[in-house]
């Protein structure tokens, strides 16, 4: 057992999966011999050198077309797009190409890659580097697509996504990079797919993603010793698959369904989650289903405008305790 | 492969229960956890869910009449798949997660994991146009009598337990609300199952006209009950009512320190009445008279201390759930025990076994602010404790320097009690006994 | 910057100085050159007639209403495929546009595997669930037709970076219009094979026309692809991509530099495209005897010729000739016997578990 934080994290996934498999291979703008620009990747190039480990020019339709050719002809590649708002440079690798492979060769070819990209926002970046695009990845067909909260379960997903036989878009969170967790000694891997309820509760659901998975578990705690709302509190992790079960199982128990999402608002991931609740779940449904996201603006550098943006703690509350009031006791 | 399904055990005093309907009929298919059948015994009426999926066989005991406990009232036969989705019983939270290192167990280097095989694989495949799947079952429309809008679980629980709707709307409008959700549901399943509407309604219809909708209250099942033991006990029990003014002072010290810690250790709120519950508890240790059952021409004095708590179900109706050896528990523990036993009232999850064995009861009235509360006592007890508004009130405090005027937080607590198991002296000398304990122990030490 | 009439003579002076000066030495003036010999030659002319009558067949057939869709056709540019497939290995990769029936013929793919995708039947390479322009043989080693114009020249890349890490031989060959060459992905595929000596071997079939506009009307360049090598450090090669010996010599070079691990080569292959763009296209925007001036030199008929000059009898040629409309005629039939395929097919193959599910 170690203390690890969700950075290192990163590059100890990435060594696992690589001291294991040497056909995975990982390439990125100045990932090697700079160990990355959030030090994501720091001391993979050393450990594993130059062939394994490489460092492309800024071109990120090569770095991920490249990194299809070598998975439909039998590496895992892992390619890095630094910012996940850069992903719309290359999006024709992710939309048209990894995810259509398959299915338009009737199973000739597949693509088994991962995308890791930084998602997100808090780190005053502005509006081109801070964007929490999951949503732009789930709508694909094809794609399957995780966002990790923390340390362990940064290198259990990457474990999983390396080893699945379909391109995976992993969404880093910026600003989750310096979190410490506890991470067990030896392999882990995890299973993608699964959400994870970290905090059991009667009255409400609420599903929250990547930096907004410590939010909501704060929020949680405020709404139970404050307004006497027993919150339960899941982790998505991973968008596609989605794990319905434990979200409609949840919903059964508490009747009330919130979503906490970076995204702005506008076909956010709870938009759907929302809709397939309103559907199979309409009859366990004791009130509305709320959404609380990032207003549908572009994010503002200025950090007290940032901070305003995305949803934080007290604003969970204040929206939950509202709708709920009346609701339970 | 077939499955019995027995008449529960809904407490432990319970031998038999009648079964007030069938959410099912024979041919259908059932799911694990949906609800089959509604039962009812003297104390309580509940839902019985189903253990297993298959397809409902015979029905042996039909809607309205009476098995005994262990009897096979039906059959589930066929043994379908099991559901795509169980549905555990509601407000029960999921266990939480193992530890984080046991679900994300290490694994050895040759485990091969590829594609998620993790989660649970539907029972048989969805088809790609209905990759979600809308309900086939409807429960009733959104709109209620009087605009009063119905959520969906709402619906679903009004019509899977046979609910009347109106019924429940008229209560929601009179408490000035304008939406039915789980918890209106909730009060109203707590009670024994509705009696038709036109033999619960008031005695005179054409006498009195009501003067706006909502001003014809229709007695639930809990209150008609409620009234009519009520009204035997008051005919045939000589009440003596006493009251004795006690000062919380202390209490509020001790009770502003914990209550914050409390809260978050526990999501209660910590009221006055765990105090007062625990000092009764004390007191009817030194008073086993005032703790005993009246048995013809016998007192019958209890073994054990069971408290019955009176809890309002929203105005809708009221019911004495008992917390068992309540004198085992410290201030703390009582309270929770308390919270769990409202809960539970609020939520409509009593069994029979939280009705039964009471020894002695408290009800408790504070909240609204009144200053003494005759009760009526809950035979076969002899005596039932009342609280009301604690306040600030103008006292004389005696003191070595002589006597002073001062603030202090005063409430009445009163008892009203059998005068044929005791008499006014025994009674007035038990309420003083609790007074000491409630002005003086140190209530500190009960949080350890 | 020459208009679309005289385009043709410019870069004709151009190429063909180029490769009189390439080919020094290996041909000695007037005297046929023997260096490919009768075998290969007439696998070179096989491949190009089988083309040319499998497109024209897939022309007729959508005049039947027989195939579906959109198509586009590689009428009058054979010689690059058949030149270029013919220099491959077996194991070899191609990487294809939406314009790659001829490229996927030239593995050996069988006709009827491809106009059976064409037709969208359940005979087809995919059975119909890719359709023209995703025709892909993986056994045969063609790794996909790509519909999005430049996406697979770094996907090519990939492939060449596989075989590098691995320490495989094959080469990966990654066919693009001349309109490619405008676009990002172009730019960054050759930097990037450049950079990391990739064994890739990039082929523009310069056909004059990006879709429906003359390439020098929105090119700064004469040469769109051979102009840029240089800026990425490689040799600037144009070619007559209408003669397919040619084609074959310059890729067998191209392909022997690639497994010497000297890295990527870009070869612009000059030539025409006798129909439109697509189906929906009559072409009406060329220049008035632009057609016929290439339709004279037209690939099979250059190399009718070639074989002649070599010696090769005519019956030979004709029996290429009468076995091509054969398979092209058994292979239409089997195609039309061929049913649908199965509405299951419909969410197949989405994910690697072989169906479509996203959830549980």
């Amino acid at each position: 057992m170690a203390e690890l934080t969700y950075r290192d994290a990163v590059a100890r996934g990435i060594a696992q999966e690589m001291e294991r498999d040497n056909n995975v291979v990982f390439l990125g703008e100045d990932v090697a011999k700079a160990g990355g620009v959030f030090k994501s990747t720091v001391g993979l190039y050393e450990k594993f050198g130059p062939l394994r480990v490489r460092d492309t020019p800024i071109s990120e339709q090569a770095i991920l077309g490249a990194a299809m050719g070598a998975a439909m002809t039998g590496l895992r590649p892992i390619a890095e797009i630094m910012f996940a708002d850069f992903a719309a440079v290359c999006f024709d690798y992710i939309a048209n190409e990894f995810p259509k492979l398959r299915y338009m060769t009737n199973g000739q070819l597949g693509c088994p890659l991962v995308v890791r990209t930084g998602n997100g926002g808090g780190a005053r970046f502005g509006a081109q580097h801070s964007q929490s695009i999951e949503n732009w990845t789930m709508m694909i067909p094809g794609l399957k697509v995780v966002a990790p909260s923390s340390p362990l379960d940064v290198i259990g997903l990457m474990a999983a996504a390396v080893r699945d036989d379909n391109p995976v878009i992993f969404h880093e969170h910026k600003s989750l990079y310096a979190v410490k967790g506890e991470v067990p000694d030896g392999e882990i891997l995890d299973t993608l797919g699964t959400a994870r309820i970290l905090r059991p509760g009667k009255d409400a659901t609420i599903l929250a993603l990547a930096l907004m998975v410590p939010r909501a578990l704060a929020a949680a705690e405020t709404l139970a010793a404050e307004h006497g709302i027993d919150c339960e509190v899941i982790d998505v992790r991973s968008l596609v698959p989605l794990d319905t079960n434990t979200i409609l199982n949840s919903v059964a128990r508490t009747g009330h369904l919130f979503t906490v999402e970076e995204n702005p608002r506008l076909c956010g991931w709870g938009a759907e989650i929302a809709s397939i609740v309103a559907d199979e779940a309409f009859w366990d449904l004791d009130g509305p289903i709320v959404r609380i996201t990032t207003p549908h603006i572009p994010l503002p550098a200025a950090d007290h405008l940032e901070d305003l943006a995305l949803p934080n703690a007290p604003r969970i509350v204040e929206k939950i305790s509202r709708v709920m009031n009346g609701s339970v006791r | 492969m077939s499955a019995d399904v027995l008449m529960p055990q809904l407490g432990e005093t319970v031998a038999e229960g009648k079964i007030l309907a069938w959410f099912k009929q024979e041919g259908d298919e059932v799911k694990e956890g949906d609800n089959l059948f509604e039962i009812e015994t003297d104390k309580v009426t509940m839902e019985v869910q189903s253990t297993v999926a298959g397809r409902l066989g015979e029905i042996r005991v039909k809607s309205g009449e009476v098995a005994k406990v262990g009897s096979v009232v039906a059959v589930i036969g066929g043994a379908a798949t099991p559901g795509a989705r169980s549905e555990p019983a509601r407000s029960e939270p999921a266990k939480p997660a193992p530890a984080s290192a046991a679900t994300v167990a290490p694994v050895s280097a040759q485990t091969a994991s590829v594609n998620g095989s993790g989660h649970a694989a539907p029972a048989k495949p969805r088809s790609p146009f209905e990759e979600v799947s809308t309900p086939v079952e409807s429960f009733g429309p959104a709109k209620g009598p009087s605009g009063i809008r119905v959520t969906p679980l709402a619906r679903r629980l009004i019509a899977q337990n046979g609910l009347d709707t109106e019924a429940i709307a008229r209560t929601v409008a009179a408490s000035g609300a304008t939406k039915i959700g789980e918890k209106d549901v909730r009060a109203a399943l707590a009670a024994p199952r509705s009696q038709p509407q036109s033999q619960a309604a008031p005695p005179a219809p054409q006498a009195i006209r009501p003067a706006a909708p909502g001003s014809v209250v229709t007695l639930n099942t809990i209150r008609k009950r409620t009234g009519e033991r009520l009204a035997e006990n008051w005919r045939t029990i000589p009440h003596v009512f006493q009251a004795i003014e006690v000062d919380f002072t202390q209490v509020e010290a001790v009770r502003s320190k914990r209550k914050e810690k409390f809260k978050s250790d526990f999501g209660l709120s910590l009221t006055y009445l765990p105090f007062i519950a625990r000092a009764t508890c004390l007191a009817l240790r030194d008073f086993p008279q005032v703790n005993a059952q009246l048995d013809g021409g016998t007192l019958v004095l209890a073994s054990e201390i069971n408290l019955g708590i009176a809890v309002d179900l929203s105005h809708n109706g009221l019911v004495v759930p008992v917390v068992r050896n309540a004198d085992d528990l410290t201030l703390p523990g009582l309270a929770r025990a308390i919270g769990r036993q409202v809960d539970k009232a609020r939520t409509g999850k009593l069994t029979g076994d939280d009705f039964s064995g009471g020894t002695y009861s408290i009800s408790n009235n504070g909240a609204f602010g009144t200053a003494f509360t005759a009760a009526i006592i809950n035979a076969p007890q002899v005596a039932i404790l009342s609280t009301d508004a604690i306040r600030l009130r103008a006292s004389v405090v005696e003191t070595p320097q002589g006597a002073f005027v001062a603030p202090r937080l005063t409430g009445m607590v009163g008892q009203s009690f059998d005068h044929r198991a005791f008499d006014g002296a025994y009674s007035a000398a038990f309420l003083s006994r609790l007074k000491a304990v409630l002005e003086e122990r140190d209530w500190g030490a009960e949080f350890g | 910057m020459p208009g679309p009439n005289d385009f043709g003579m410019v870069w004709h002076l151009g190429w063909n100085h180029n490769m009189r000066e390439k080919q020094k030495g290996s041909r000695a003036a007037g005297l046929p050159n023997d260096d490919i010999g009768p075998d290969i030659r007439l696998e070179l002319y096989r491949l190009q007639v089988e083309i040319r009558d499998c497109e024209k067949r897939a022309n007729d057939l959508f005049f039947q209403n027989l195939i579906k869709g959109t198509s586009h056709l590689s009428l009058g540019q054979e010689g690059i495929a058949a030149g270029v497939a013919v220099a491959m290995q077996p194991g070899d990769k191609s990487f294809c546009t939406y314009r790659g029936h001829a490229h996927t013929l030239a593995r050996g793919v069988p006709m009827e595997k491809v106009l059976g995708e064409l037709m969208l039947r359940d005979n087809g390479l995919m059975r119909g669930k890719g359709g023209s322009m995703h025709l892909t043989s993986v056994e045969h080693g063609v790794m996909g037709s790509y519909a999005i114009i430049g996406a697979h020249l770094p996907i090519a890349c990939g492939s060449a970076w596989r075989a590098q890490y691995l320490g495989q031989t094959d080469v990966s060959v990654c066919f693009f219009g001349d309109g490619t060459t405008n676009i990002g992905a172009f730019h960054e595929a050759l930097n990037f094979a450049a950079i990391w000596k990739l064994p890739v071997v990039f082929i523009c079939e310069n056909n004059l026309y990006m879709e429906y506009t003359p390439i020098a009307d929105v090119t700064a360049v004469e040469h769109p692809a051979a102009d840029r090598a240089s800026a990425y450090g490689l040799e600037r090669i144009v070619i007559d991509g209408n003669d397919a010996d040619i084609v074959y010599r310059t890729a067998q070079a191209a392909f022997a530099k690639a497994r010497n691990g000297d890295g990527p080569s870009l070869i612009e292959c000059m030539t025409y495209r006798h129909s439109g763009h697509s189906r929906a296209d009559p072409a009406k925007y060329r220049p008035e005897g632009e057609l016929e001036k290439w339709l004279e030199r037209d690939p099979i008929k250059i190399y009718r010729e070639r074989l002649k000059e070599f010696g090769i009898s005519d019956a030979q040629v004709a029996a290429i000739d009468a076995e091509s409309k054969r398979k092209v005629d058994a292979a239409t039939e089997a195609c039309k016997a061929s049913p649908p395929a199965p509405v299951e097919l419909l969410t197949t193959d989405v994910y690697a578990d072989g169906g479509w599910s996203w959830r549980n």
